[in-house]
């Protein structure tokens, strides 16, 4: 078992190989970068807020001709989907994530343990999934023939609830932060393992297990595939934001191919030009809101990358 | 003593059952599902999928595999797939390094923070959002693009019908997105490094670029090996989002676009071919498992500490 390097402890070179000239010449480089990397994510946003009229005229723009909160009000007003499908997206990630931690830190933990006699056959049985898997087409046909997971929020919130990353990464916190000497007072006390489990290990490795949340968090937030396959259009009722946005976009993509036959048509529902952006919006909204809080815990995750087992 | 142990073993045993049933239904039973690839699937209404598959089809041997390489839509999706994965897998490591290097260097911590946030965050973002990004930028009438075009007396350019651009734009979508991520893993393990050497070196009268050929480059060098290994497991799969969303599964573009896993879906969603498609996908899953551990033993043989398993 080879350990991880440190990263927890992130220490700055105060010996920089820079002199003042060359650090300011690499600063203003990575400011350009950064600046270019943040561009699409500003122009969605200021698209968000520009008026309908103006986006017509002159386009999605960085500094909005016009500022309207326009296209806000009207996906809150009634007979919108939006707020159904982000209540959706709630349900599916809080759901989602809590499972999947109740399922993966006891598994983790026994795997962290010496005294837990299987942990070897166990460790193999996580592994082979991660070499081979079945496809995309065996999975399809066993979550819709045999588990008959067509069109329930099941099919949003299984398939993506362990990962054999998340298990490593939280067994080998437990067997690094948890002193050993801990458990067995803990066992000498008469606590059971799962109260030593529950009680001892778990408050004391909150950091690795928000981690965990974190990345999880993120991944129901952003999962629209399993929408795509599992969800069909009799049940839009159960579309999470990120698979009504992709209706959207193939909405206006089928308007833009078909524009000379609807050229003469009225009643056109596609929403317009500034509300989809707006909806866009909506759904970075809790990430980029979230994003400097879970900082700290993505440095302990980071390394998730980087585990080796 | 004995005794307790056995039960303590018993009670961690319990605590794996929800995550070995979960690996099970999502990892095992789809693994019998390769079966799909070897028979004629021929569903007859009203079976079970398990007597369709074992009774009713019959055995194909390898010739959804010939099909695949003799015919010539799927030959180009393989290259697609190929020549993407393997700009990827160079640019996923180049880049990454090459801003890590300079960015541990910088003076001020809290713009090294900043950079790092603001290369992250589409990392965090679904290819949905990304779509719209690229939408921002592309679309026909009011993409940014355009209406530079436009301003500079330019014809404008219908982009989600115009292929000869498209390898250049899903290269940078797929680098704008992913970099900041693994930039943050080569960060942890540049800081990781004992500073000693570098001022050893300091003294030795090294400069930058020296400092960075004789003690960075060969400390990050486990880093890059797990990375490039895990990269060249999946040179077959590639992220759906990116060939999907991005384009717009636009049909004009198909031909730079569609990659392994799009292939995959459509043959399955649209044509439901599932003996095509799950051929590729297990084309997919054995190449990966058979470059995943071949370039690991070679690695290893080269050098043990870099290897992963």
């Amino acid at each position: 078992m080879k350990k991880t390097a440190g990263t927890q402890e992130y220490i700055r070179p105060q010996d920089s190989a820079f002199d003042k000239k060359t650090d300011n010449l690499v600063s203003l480089f990575f400011l350009v970068l950064i600046i270019l990397a943040f561009l699409p994510v500003l122009l969605v946003i200021m698209a968000a807020f520009s008026s309908e009229e103006s986006v017509a005229v002159y386009g999605y723009r960085f500094i909005p001709k016009e500022f309207s909160l326009e296209a806000f009000r009207y996906m809150f007003s009634s007979g919108s989907t939006l707020p159904s499908s982000f209540m959706n997206s709630v349900f599916i990630t809080a759901v989602g994530t809590l499972l999947g931690l109740a399922v993966m830190c006891p598994c983790s933990y026994a795997l962290s343990r010496k005294e837990f006699r299987h942990r070897s056959a166990l460790m193999i049985f996580l592994m082979i999934p991660m070499l081979f898997s079945g496809g995309l087409v065996s999975s399809y046909m066993v979550n819709t023939q045999i588990l008959h997971l067509r069109n329930s929020y099941w099919a949003l919130i299984l398939p993506g609830l362990c990962s054999t990353w998340y298990l490593m990464l939280l067994r080998n916190y437990f067997i690094t932060s948890v002193p050993d000497s801990l458990i067995e007072s803990a066992k000498l006390d008469g606590a059971s393992a799962y109260g030593t489990f529950l009680r001892v290990v778990l408050p004391i490795c909150r950091p690795v297990v928000m981690t965990v949340a974190v990345f999880q968090i993120f991944a129901y937030w952003n999962s629209w595939y399993p929408a795509l396959l599992y969800i069909d259009t009799n049940h839009t009722e159960k579309y999470p934001l990120q698979y009504v946005l992709v209706n959207i976009e193939r909405s206006i993509q089928a308007m833009s191919r078909d524009a000379q036959y609807l050229s003469g048509m009225t009643g056109y529902t596609a929403p317009s030009v500034t509300l989809r952006m707006a909806m866009v919006v909506i759904a970075i909204a809790p990430i980029m809101i979230l994003f400097p809080f879970f900082r700290k815990f993505l440095k302990t995750g980071l390394t998730v990358g980087a585990v080796k087992g | 003593m004995l005794k307790q142990n056995r039960k303590e073993s018993r009670q961690l045993g319990i605590m794996t059952l929800p995550a070995v049933i979960w690996y099970c239904l999502f990892s095992y039973l789809p693994l019998f599902g390769v079966l799909f690839a070897f028979k004629d699937f021929t569903p007859v209404p009203g079976r079970s999928l398990v007597y369709n598959l074992l009774v009713k089809s019959p055995w194909a041997g390898l010739r959804n595999f010939s099909y695949l390489f003799r015919n010539p839509q799927s030959r180009a999706v393989l290259a697609n797939t190929l020549f993407y994965n393997i700009i990827f897998l160079i640019a996923g490591i180049v880049i990454p390094v090459f801003l890590a290097v300079l960015l541990a260097e910088i003076h001020r911590k809290f713009f090294s923070g900043l950079v790092q946030m603001a290369l992250v965050l589409p990392y965090f973002l679904s290819w949905v959002i990304v779509g719209y990004c690229v939408y921002g930028f592309l679309a026909t009438d009011q993409g940014q693009i355009n209406m530079l075009l436009r301003a500079a007396g330019k014809e404008a350019v219908q982009w989600y019908q115009s292929p000869q651009y498209w390898r250049l734009i899903l290269i940078l979508v797929g680098i704008w997105k992913s970099c900041g991520y693994s930039l943050i893993i080569y960060l942890c393990a540049i800081t990781a490094i004992d500073r000693t050497l570098y001022e050893g070196a300091v003294i030795d009268g090294a400069g930058f670029a020296q400092r960075v050929r004789y003690i960075t480059l060969p400390q990050l060098q486990p880093t890059i090996a797990t990375i490039f290994i895990l990269s060249i497991g999946s040179l077959l799969s590639s992220d759906f989002g990116l060939f999907y969303q991005v384009p717009m599964d636009s049909g004009a573009l198909q031909e730079v676009t569609q990659t392994l896993d799009v292939y995959v879906y459509k043959a399955l969603m649209q044509q439901a071919n599932f003996s095509y498609s799950s051929a590729a996908a297990f084309l997919q899953s054995a190449v990966g498992c058979i470059l995943l551990i071949s370039s690991n033993l070679i690695i290893r043989r080269i050098d043990r500490e870099s290897s992963m398993i």
